[in-house]
């Protein structure tokens, strides 16, 4: 089955602005609704019900600078914008709770424009997952609570790329790939509270194989050469999502500090080939299956939480992420490399029912100089990310 | 709460604004010229070195030649203007140029003529023919590519007569110049040269299917070679040469093969056993054989031509009996291919020992091309071939290059540049060049 999968780069992990603030960290927390995507588990120990969404718009900036020579090819500036949206709902002092997460786990945003010297392998790329996943989590005992969620999810592509075919005013041609498609899967975990104050989770979120079906395969080339690139085409292709397992500690020194480290271990082997399956073939136009081989990678987070006053929160955090790109497999979609992030939040409570919690990440992947096996597009890619954030909980 | 919502907004959006702003940025080393001087780079050579493509001298390919592409880089480490005997844009389509208008059912390629656009006057010189003259170009130069001029004539002083791309260059109408190539391009000073001559020596032998043309004799080419770098590196220029590719890596010599006119004669006629050629024997007569898949069809060989009546032979038809063999100039066969190699291995052996005597820059072009004939070449995601069209680095005429093609070369010569001398010249984008250009534009 063709696959296309998104990188490293395009696991995106805002999934609250608590958590954010903290180094994405709160496996092992009860901060907000946000335990839906962080650990199911743990949604029956929150200690009141919550409506809740945010919002984290992201700046991908990826430089090329080709080997040998001192061009740079930047990426344009576009916004990306992973959102989540969670609710809890229990009766006070039940066992149970019940929930809705609606939130963004993958996706991507990159536009290295028509005019750079990777145009053939990658011009635009804007994948999306949203994953709807309701949650049902059960308090065993005053110290474990365990949850699970189903998960549904919508995903799409939209990739566009120059083809070398030159035509009469001396333009490249170019295929665009858009389409949508779902998949399915399960969130679980189990939260534990220990008698020395010392909260822990654990965290399974399943693979989800989404398969994108019929999506438009659009080619625009010279018109001699068109009946080589029929139109209208289709592409199918397989987008499987990796799963990652997580484990999670809090900890409260004092009444005002909260401190929490995360560790995940994310399941990137199911991405081996970026593959596109096309209705139409023709001598010029073949499936493509180029090689991926992704590694499994880890990522490593510690946060702490400060109450400066009764209202007012201020948070900090950082992580270490491995990246799951072999030396030889670097493309201009996922421009991956190990990378390290640093976040700092507020929060503050605007009544004794609202929240709002303002985010700032800062992440850094390293440069990382690389010859593609396929394309020998060489070179080295640098990317900085930028992502502020802010949301709004309720809860009563 | 509607203050601070607000207010968060704006300072959002600020924020985002701001970060708009932020530019990732690599560092890399400042280019250096390493122990070359590129404030006057000239370079000499043929038709390749003029940027001819398609066939035809035009200015799109003379702006796409592989001098000013190398010229354009050598700027980044303080290399000095470089300027080039365009035609002007009034004058575009030069001498004319072929055009692919698009395919025959078989997919074979429908091509047109381009009328020239640059044609001065057209004069005989007696005991040698008629010569087209070009629009005259004045001005500085730096490229000197003179398409056909072969390394044997550039000592030959009634040469500027014969040529009318060397004459468009030169101050003198035809026939009066007695200026030679040599003489003419190290007239001005100048610290840096590439020279790629020696090609036509033995391409316009082979071109012409071994009979319309001959190969330069070794020794002579051994000594003018000698001359001429001696005379280039004269005030110790530094420079880079290359060596003269193997005839038979182009498509001209590729793309019509005897099996693809069999296969067609065969689908036509059953009973057709093989076709015939007028061949090359080893003491030099030629006789009619079977041709073989070692016998090279020249890329414009009219292959409407197989099968008809031929006059002169009885109305046997041509090209499938030993009576009526395909003629000679349509095919390089397996002894004339044989022979260019052997001239051509010869011609290479002299390049590379006097570049290397004086310290020069080789581009091995002929273990290049014949690396991407046999293995392709793969340049930012594009894979490139020798194949004709479809390959993206050969032009129309099956020989000259695309700029693409032409781009490809001019990095393979930065990177023997910056080897021998030390240097970090920036390489091109290739992927910024074009291929073969297909008509229509995109839907």
């Amino acid at each position: 089955m063709p696959a296309i999968a998104f990188g490293q780069g395009f696991q995106v992990n805002l999934h609250g602005q608590k958590q954010i603030g903290m180094g994405h960290t709160g496996t092992g927390l009860l901060q907000d609704g946000a335990s839906i995507l962080f650990n199911p588990g743990a949604v029956a120990m929150l200690p009141q019900n919550y409506v809740q969404a945010g919002m984290s718009p992201l700046l991908f900036k990826s430089d090329f600078n080709p080997s040998g020579t001192t061009d740079q090819f930047r990426t344009k500036s576009k916004v990306a914008t992973p959102f989540t949206a969670y609710a809890v709902w229990g009766p006070k002092d039940a066992r149970w709770k019940v929930g809705l997460g609606v939130y963004t786990p993958f996706g991507g945003l990159t536009d290295w424009g028509q005019d750079w010297v990777g145009k053939y392998s990658l011009e635009s790329l804007n994948l999306k997952a949203i994953y709807f996943q309701p949650t049902l989590s059960y308090r065993v005992t005053d110290f474990l609570s365990l949850g699970a969620g189903f998960v549904y999810n919508h995903g799409s592509v939209d990739l566009t790329r120059a083809i070398p075919v030159t035509n009469e005013s001396g333009q490249d041609g170019q295929a665009q790939l858009k389409g949508g498609g779902h998949g399915f899967g399960w969130n679980a975990g189990a939260f534990i509270k220990t008698n020395v104050g010392l909260t822990i989770g654990l965290d399974y979120r399943s693979k989800v194989n989404t398969t994108v079906k019929n999506g438009d395969a659009i080619f625009k080339v010279a018109s001699s050469i068109q009946p080589n690139f029929p139109q209208p085409n289709t592409f199918t292709a397989a987008i499987p999502l990796p799963s990652t397992s997580s484990i999670g500690l809090g900890y409260r020194p004092s009444d005002k500090w909260l401190v929490a480290v995360d560790v995940n271990y994310t399941k990137w082997d199911v991405y081996k080939t970026l593959g596109f399956d096309y209705a139409k073939n023709t001598p010029t136009l073949q499936d493509t299956y180029s090689p991926r081989n992704y590694k499994n990678g880890w990522s490593y987070r510690a946060g702490a939480e400060y109450k400066a006053t009764s209202k007012l929160f201020v948070r900090g955090g950082g992580g270490y992420v491995t990246t799951a790109v072999r030396d030889g497999y670097v493309t201009p979609e996922a421009p991956d490399a190990n990378r390290y992030y640093l976040t700092a939040g507020l929060g503050y409570k605007l009544t004794k029912n609202l929240d709002l919690d303002a985010s700032f990440e800062y992440e850094h992947i390293n440069s990382r100089t690389q010859t593609n096996i396929e394309s020998q597009l060489s070179g080295t890619f640098k990317t900085n990310v930028y992502i502020p954030g802010l949301s709004l909980a309720y809860h009563w | 709460m509607k203050t601070y919502k607000s207010y968060l907004h704006i300072l959002l959006a600020a924020g985002l604004l701001g970060l708009g702003a932020c530019k990732t940025s690599i560092n890399t080393p400042a280019p250096s010229r390493g122990t070359a001087d590129f404030s006057r780079y000239i370079s000499v050579g043929n038709s390749l070195t003029a940027g001819f493509a398609d066939g035809g001298l035009y200015l799109e390919g003379q702006q796409n030649s592989y001098p000013s592409i190398i010229a354009a880089q050598m700027q980044k480490v303080g290399g000095g203007t470089f300027t080039q005997p365009l035609f002007n844009a009034n004058q575009a389509n030069g001498s004319g140029y072929l055009k692919l208008t698009g395919f025959n059912a078989d997919g074979t390629p429908k091509t047109q003529q381009v009328q020239p656009a640059a044609v001065r006057d057209q004069i005989t010189i007696p005991g040698f023919g008629n010569v087209v003259l070009f629009t005259k170009y004045t001005g500085d130069l730096n490229n000197y590519g003179v398409p056909g001029i072969k390394l044997q004539q550039i000592t030959f002083a009634p040469y500027g007569n014969l040529n009318g791309y060397f004459e468009r260059l030169l101050p003198g109408n035809s026939p009066t110049n007695t200026t030679t190539y040599l003489d003419f391009v190290t007239a001005k000073p100048y610290t840096f040269f590439t020279d790629w001559l020696g090609n036509n020596d033995a391409l316009l032998y082979a071109t012409s299917g071994g009979a319309g043309d001959v190969l330069t004799d070794k020794a002579v080419f051994s000594q003018l070679y000698n001359l001429s770098i001696t005379k280039l590196t004269s005030s110790g220029q530094k420079g880079a040469v290359a060596t003269i590719p193997d005839v038979t890596s182009v498509p001209y010599f590729n793309t019509v093969t005897v099996g693809a006119i069999l296969a067609a004669v065969q689908k036509a006629n059953p009973a057709a056993k093989a076709l015939y050629i007028n061949a090359l024997n080893s003491d030099g007569s030629h006789s009619a054989r079977v041709a073989t898949a070692a016998d090279l069809i020249i890329l414009t060989f009219p292959t409407s031509m197989i099968g008809q009546p031929v006059a002169a032979a009885g109305g046997l038809p041509y090209g499938v009996t030993p009576l009526t063999p395909i003629d000679d100039k349509y095919v390089l066969d397996q002894g004339e291919v044989a022979l260019t190699q052997d001239y051509v291995n010869a011609y290479n052996t002299t390049i590379k020992s006097v570049a290397s005597s004086k310290g020069l820059a080789i581009f091995d072009a002929y273990t290049f091309l014949n690396n991407v004939k046999a293995h392709g070449l793969v340049v930012d995601g594009v894979n490139l071939s020798s194949a004709y069209i479809s390959g993206g680095i050969f032009s129309l005429d099956g020989i000259h290059l695309t700029p693409r093609g032409y781009a490809v070369v001019a990095n393979e010569f930065i990177k023997a540049i910056n080897k021998q001398y030390n240097a970090s010249i920036p390489l091109a984008n290739v992927s910024s060049y074009r291929g073969v250009k297909f008509p229509g534009n995109n839907n």
